[in-house]
């Protein structure tokens, strides 16, 4: 255990700058590594032999690769709504939260644009997706929501990134000037982009994060409402559902919730963030997880509502197939995860009870990677002419590009946790001085 | 190639054989091995000097020469002959992008004219042959898959001695050897071969019995129509075949006969029954169907009854009582519809008829033609030809093994056959050869009986041989050349001739002199593919003995609670095993079952659930000491207590597409009675294999998706298959091109027969992906035939549905294509551009008809060289991860566009055919344009049974279905 600086701004740079790296997190970086290089075999084989290496197949056109993407971005959804959204309502303990959650939103963000690429059938040329002058004159199609999503991605990463960066500036600088190698002073002086801590630099950067905040946070929402309009502008019945926008980006707070949770919990007991980040900040989380989550849960049933009320045959066959069907289990294990498990939260013990949020944490996260293949799988399986139904069977590359994209997203939090502040140190900072 | 000599060529065959006979990594490897043969050096003297070292220069020269003998597997074009097109101005003329030639095949038991499409000299498609009067211009999927036969790589290429590869010469040094030895007394020199339907070969054979005395000509097909002619024979004295005109019958009654599936004559029977059949017309043939186990007959019959096999002979005795020809009833039968059929067919005193199929006893057969006697039908419905002397000369296969077993047999020349694998293990084919001194195979593979032979001998393909042949209505159709031969091989008339000494004539003089025909007779005789005037006359012939028989189906043994009867049946597409290696019909879902790559045991669903047996589940079927282990397939539709076995499965040397494949049925099969087993015990293994079948949902689950009446109803009400009027769509209509395609499908006339979906595999370059995508369900067939069942399992009514593409108006394919790769056309093509797809699938996601297939892997072949030979041309290959589907056969329309631009005219209704509609035996397809009130698919769109497929997502696709009219005899109940 690392002894706890009298400030914690000082310890939160104490920890980039002069803790060595314990065991812990050598073998949680070496387990997430060879998720990594799992990952890294399966693009490989996936580029060579294709697509056919997972388990999709007519009708399943769509398979772990979507529901993979559609998790992933969810997840990263969280961590800008609990930074940008907070600040704008100017709710102060966020500060403890922010940072790691930013990076999670960049790290999830990314692992998720991997899948929308590597579904392709012919990946090396997504970028006809993106308008781009060339001399047959082709554009992408407009009317089709994939066009739309490809810039929903685009600018959301772009955001998240920028908006990540811009926020670490003020202690870019603070390490750059805390750093006593040579090397580090060097790259943390130019990520610090010569930041010199002037009342002009406070001031601009107070207005930028403003700004930036007030953007990001109306493209969460925009970039969820995205996602859904992937699915819900088909003639799919169990997509086409005006409730998808809402219902997805409630499902992606849902998860992004969970995930800091589950983030925030054992690094802030390695990293002996104890004093920062307090078990009050967990119950604040919780109680908004279970907000989310009980809205998630007016989705599932006014999904059911409608596909009765719709009198649609398809849309009623669907609905008995995912109570009783060859996915029943998946659809029930969503319902179990997303919306039982989380009534627990209603009680203040278990909100202030960390191995209790943990366990819930992990149980709606697995809920909501389970909701988006039940959403997926379980509308296109059996569609409207019987002799095209077909089952889904992943292969082993289906849980290698899953588990090897946890396994990226792992590495490159453990990177963050190392090598970056993992709370705003000039935050810190302005509360220490305003009591 | 011409310019190399006799010697070179030699050389350079036996390179070919070695080439083609490695496969991946081994093939570079056997063409970097070759610098060091000496068959190389002959053929290529530069190597020779190049040495050890290979500098740059010398590195091209080695490039150059594999080069060179990769190009030997497909070097080859138009025969050296002279061959006539069906259409265009034959010699002379600038050579043409695409011909037809007219010929002949005979396959699965019948001979069909066919039309051969080739592109610059390679034969591409096979189409019906529409002045042949058995096919029409249909034809069905084995005979279309026979190009891909044609450009197998696996064929044999070369002779071999030994297992070893030999030369001709060496083996015409052997055959004379075999003239003097037998040339006085040929009594130890045998032939066992396939039914000959080749006149010239007829001829040939008698030639070969003459020029060795004594010797005897042995025909055995696992497959035959054996007891057909035996229970003629009871009748009237005489073996003889039956022709079958369904024009006539207006009541039919099949008896364990698929007349639709696999009878010969099977085209013009469902031809003739589908035209007749029209509920417009007001009155339409009325089918029964009595069957053991589903077939395509009883799926399309207005009446269909499963019954034990062991029980028909039995139905068959009280039906003959019932019309009086018969001597005993039969009292225990239980067969409630008995006499509304007796009725209905008394009433149609020579309009009705009467079919047993194969796989009954000859008693049986005997009984039935008396039964069509006393209906009158003999002369109009049936008619009677008479069969050659050959085949009623010939021995038998079980006669020959059981001389060759007491050594009676030192030579034998199998032609075109492989009896290792097709006959009944129990005759231990394998053994009896080992007694055989010299055994000669000659045959299109190194199979499974060229393995255990002294001499394999590579026949020439159908495609590249002159012959002629008599189909089972008796018209003859000269077999010519579209191709010159790709290997080594010989056509059976070279061979015959060369053993026996003729070797003055060529092919095309000997089918020439077998009918005389010279000039300009000859050419017209190519030219339409038929000699109109060898028709053979039918038989006329007195009342028959009134058989009588009792049944000779074991039916009298007491039936254990716990045993089966098992039935034999042909293979739909595999037919006898023979066409295992094609991977276009070992992926062709077989009508009914819809499996693909593997055979099963059909049991009936009552049977699985007493026995607890599920799809997949091994079983292990004991006849005796006979013993075959198969999964079982519960097939709706089969009688209760008939385990039914499809012929063809599991070879051990058809090659890489076939071996493996399949439970050999020919292990279960008795000599004596090739068709029917009793008293067969059935266990479960406790094993399982997964099957693969391309349709896991039978039922329609409530929906209208078949819409299907019957006659009565429909007459009062036609058009109850109407749906609403199309509602409004927020999307514009589309502005109206110079024409408007469209198709319409009538499934009143499907059968389910697929050749669509072969015609359509052949035309548009689809891959075969190999059982296991398909158990993954990522098969590629554009046109898929959809089955599905109403009614109860142990008796249902099938319907089947062709699935093409529905270009819809509003496709919902379009709107979600990020890229714009599937784009819609000014004439209404929903059209798939391949170079601009990047596979995101959500057009196949959101095709709510399922039609869009994705090459999920690299699915074409692009291996040998006779895959590339083979392809259409006018079509691209699809790379992987790309998506493909039905594209109404573009290519054809543009073709006609380009024809009628450059004549300054409008494209003629019927001018666009697609590739479906061309061979479909019952014409069930119709396509073109929409817009024009007056052509073919707009009357029939007019028709009120017109409907389309999901019409209430709004997508107005431009194929619709003409609903199925059923004709129930009323005075049946429960049935309609």
């Amino acid at each position: 255990m690392t002894r706890v600086a009298i400030l914690p701004a000082d310890h939160v740079l104490d920890l980039v700058l002069n803790r060595r790296p314990g065991r812990l997190w050598a073998a949680s970086f070496a387990g997430a590594l060879t998720l990594t290089i799992l990952l890294a075999a399966g693009v490989v084989v996936l580029l060579v032999r294709g697509v056919g290496i997972w388990g999709i197949d007519m009708p399943v056109a769509w398979g772990f690769a979507i529901t993979d993407y559609v998790w992933w971005i969810g997840i990263g959804m969280g961590g800008t709504f609990i930074s940008a959204a907070l600040y704008l309502t100017r709710q102060p303990w966020r500060t403890a939260l922010s940072r790691y959650a930013e990076a999670m939103t960049v790290f999830a963000v990314s692992v998720s644009g991997i899948f929308p690429i590597l579904h392709l059938g012919r990946p090396w040329f997504f970028y006809w997706l993106m308008p781009y002058p060339d001399r047959i004159g082709l554009w992408p199609q407009w009317r089709s929501s994939l066009s739309w999503d490809f810039f929903a991605i685009t600018a959301y990463l772009i955001v998240s990134v920028l908006y990540f960066y811009m926020g670490m500036l003020p202690d870019m600088a603070a390490l750059r000037d805390g750093a006593r190698s040579r090397g580090r002073q060097v790259v943390y002086g130019l990520l610090a982009l010569g930041w010199r801590g002037e009342a002009r630099h406070w001031q601009r950067h107070r207005t930028l994060m403003l700004l930036w905040a007030a953007v990001a946070v109306p493209l969460v929402f925009s970039v969820h409402s995205m996602v859904a309009l992937d699915f819900s502008v088909g003639q799919v019945a169990g997509w086409h559902s005006t409730i998808f926008p809402p219902f997805f980006v409630a499902g992606a707070l849902f998860s992004g919730c969970a995930m800091v949770l589950v983030l925030g919990i054992p690094m802030r007991r390695s990293l002996g963030l104890e004093t920062i980040i307090t078990i009050d900040h967990f119950e604040k989380l919780a109680r908004l997880m279970l907000a989310i989550g009980l809205i998630v849960a007016y989705g599932y049933v006014m999904e059911v509502f409608t596909a009765y009320y719709s009198g649609d045959a398809q849309e009623i066959a669907l609905a008995r197939n995912r109570f009783g069907g060859a996915y029943a289990w998946v659809y029930w294990s969503t319902i179990g995860c997303n919306s039982l498990a989380l009534q627990a939260l209603w009680w203040r013990r278990v909100r202030t009870s960390l191995p209790a949020l943990m366990v819930v944490g992990i149980l709606v996260l697995v809920g909501m990677w389970m909701e988006r293949f039940m959403l997926i799988v379980t509308s296109i399986y059996r569609e409207r002419l019987p002799s095209s139904w077909g089952m889904f069977y992943p292969t082993l590359w289906d849980f290698a590009f899953l588990f090897g994209s946890i396994g990226l997203f792992l590495a490159l939090f453990l990177l963050f946790v190392r090598y970056l502040p993992v709370l705003p140190v000039f935050e810190l900072r302005q509360e220490g001085e305003t009591p | 190639m011409s310019s190399l000599t006799a010697r070179q060529r030699e050389a350079a065959q036996a390179l070919r054989a070695s080439v083609n006979g490695a496969r991946g990594e081994h093939y570079w490897r056997a063409l970097e091995s070759f610098a060091d043969d000496p068959r190389v050096h002959e053929l290529f003297p530069q190597l020779r000097d190049m040495g050890a070292s290979l500098d740059r220069r010398a590195f091209l020269k080695l490039m150059g020469a594999s080069m060179a003998m990769a190009g030997l597997a497909a070097c080859s074009g138009p025969p050296s002959d002279r061959i006539v097109p069906l259409l265009g101005r034959g010699d002379g003329a600038p050579p043409q992008r695409s011909l037809f030639y007219a010929t002949a095949v005979a396959v699965a038991g019948e001979v069909a004219g066919i039309l051969v499409e080739t592109n610059e000299g390679r034969p591409t498609k096979i189409e019906g042959n529409p002045e042949h009067p058995l096919n029409a211009g249909a034809t069905d999927a084995i005979t279309q898959a026979m190009i891909l036969e044609l450009w197998d790589p696996d064929r044999s290429q070369t002779p071999y001695r030994k297992q070893a590869v030999a030369s001709w010469d060496t083996f015409d040094g052997d055959a004379a050897v075999l003239r003097q030895t037998y040339g006085k007394d040929g009594s130890r020199l045998r032939v066992l071969s396939g039914r000959l339907h080749s006149t010239t070969a007829i001829d040939q054979a008698g030639q070969w019995l003459r020029r060795f005395p004594g010797s005897r000509w042995h025909i055995h097909e696992a497959i035959d129509d054996a007891a057909v002619m035996a229970g003629l024979d009871l009748a009237y004295g005489r073996p003889l075949r039956p022709r079958l005109d369904v024009s006539h019958a207006r009541v039919i009654l099949t008896l364990e006969a698929d007349l639709l599936g696999d009878m010969p004559g099977k085209m013009k029977a469902a031809r003739d029954f589908t035209a007749n059949r029209d509920p417009t017309t007001g009155s339409m043939t009325r089918l029964y169907a009595v069957e053991s186990s589903p077939t395509l007959t009883g799926a399309n019959a207005d009446h269909t009854f499963p019954m034990d096999a062991s029980d028909i002979p039995g139905l068959v005795d009280a039906l003959a009582a019932k019309l009086g020809v018969g001597l005993q009833s039969n009292p225990d039968l239980v067969f409630p519809a008995l006499d509304a059929i007796v009725n209905d067919l008394k009433m149609h005193i020579g309009t009705s008829l009467v079919v047993a199929g194969r796989s009954l006893p000859a008693p049986v057969h005997a009984c039935v033609a008396a039964i069509n006697h006393a209906l009158g039908n003999v002369g109009t419905s049936i008619h009677y030809l008479p069969v050659e002397d050959i085949e009623s000369g010939a021995g038998t296969l079980a006669g020959l093994v059981a001389d060759m077993h007491a050594r009676k047999v030192d030579t034998l020349l199998i032609l075109d056959g492989n009896p290792a694998y097709a006959a009944p293990a129990m005759l231990d084919f394998a053994g009896a050869l080992k007694k055989v001194r010299q055994s000669i195979h000659f045959g299109l593979y190194r199979d499974e009986t060229a393995a255990l032979c002294d001499w394999h001998l590579p026949s020439l393909h159908p495609l590249e041989a002159w012959s002629d042949l008599r189909a089972a209505d008796g018209t003859v159709s000269v077999q010519q050349p579209v191709i010159s031969p790709l290997y080594a091989g010989r056509s059976l008339h070279a061979l015959l001739g060369g053993i026996i000494g003729d070797v003055d004539n060529d092919d095309m003089a000997r089918v020439m002199a077998t009918w005389k025909l010279s000039g300009s007779a000859w050419d017209e005789a190519l030219r339409r593919g038929s000699i109109n005037t060898a028709v053979t006359p039918t038989v006329m012939l007195g009342a028959p003995r009134v058989a009588g028989t009792p049944s000779a189906m074991p039916s009298s043994q007491a039936r254990s609670a716990d045993a089966v009867d098992v039935v034999f049946r042909p293979d739909a597409t595999l037919w006898d095993g023979r066409h295992a290696n094609n991977g276009w019909l070992q992926e062709l879902p077989r009508p009914l079952t819809r499996l693909t790559w593997h055979n099963a045991a059909l049991v009936s669903p009552s049977l699985a659930a007493e026995r607890k047996l599920a799809n997949g589940d091994i079983v292990e079927l004991r006849a005796g000491k006979r013993r075959l282990e198969i999964p079982i397939w519960i097939a709706p539709g089969q009688a209760p207590r008939t385990v039914a076995l499809a012929l063809g499965g599991g070879r051990w040397r058809a090659g890489q597409v076939g071996t493996g494949q399949g439970s050999n049925a020919n292990a279960l099969r008795h000599t004596d009675s090739p068709w029917f087993e009793a008293g067969v015990q059935m266990i479960a293994t406790g094993r399982r294999r997964e099957l693969a079948s391309t349709q896991e949902h039978q039922a329609m689950n409530g929906r209208d998706i078949v819409r299907a009446s019957t006659l009565d109803a429909f007459r009062d009400n036609p058009s109850f298959a109407r749906g609403k009027p199309t509602p409004p769509s927020f999307y514009p209509d589309r502005s109206p091109g110079e024409y408007a395609w469209g198709m319409s499908i009538d499934l009143n006339a499907c059968i389910g027969c697929n050749a669509c979906t072969i015609a359509c595999q052949s035309e548009n370059n689809i891959p075969v992906v190999g059982e296991d995508q398909v158990r993954r369900g990522r098969q590629m067939h554009w046109i898929r035939v959809d089955r599905y069942y109403t009614g109860q399992p142990a008796a249902p009514r099938t319907f089947h549905q062709p699935v093409p593409c529905m270009h819809c108006e509003h496709a919902p394919c379009e709107v979600v294509c990020p890229v714009g790769a599937t784009v819609h056309d000014s004439e209404g093509l929903n059209l798939q551009v391949y170079n601009r797809c990047v596979g995101t699938r959500f057009c196949a996601n959101n095709c709510p008809y399922k039609v869009r297939r994705f090459n999920f892997l690299e699915f074409s072949e692009w291996a040998s060289e006779q895959s590339k030979a083979r392809r259409n041309p006018e079509v691209t290959v699809r790379s992987r991860g790309v998506m493909e589907k039905c594209t109404y056969c573009v290519q054809r329309i543009e073709s006609a566009h380009i024809e009628a631009d450059r004549e300054g005219r409008r494209i003629a209704d019927g001018e666009v055919v697609t590739a479906c509609q061309a061979v479909c035996p019952t014409k069930a397809i119709v396509f073109g344009n929409v817009a024009d009130d007056a052509t073919a698919v707009a009357r029939a769109k007019a028709s009120p049974r017109s409907y389309a497929l999901l019409e209430e997502l709004n997508t107005r696709p431009r194929t619709t279905y003409l609903a199925a009219i059923r004709n129930p005899n009323p005075a049946i109940e429960g049935d309609a």
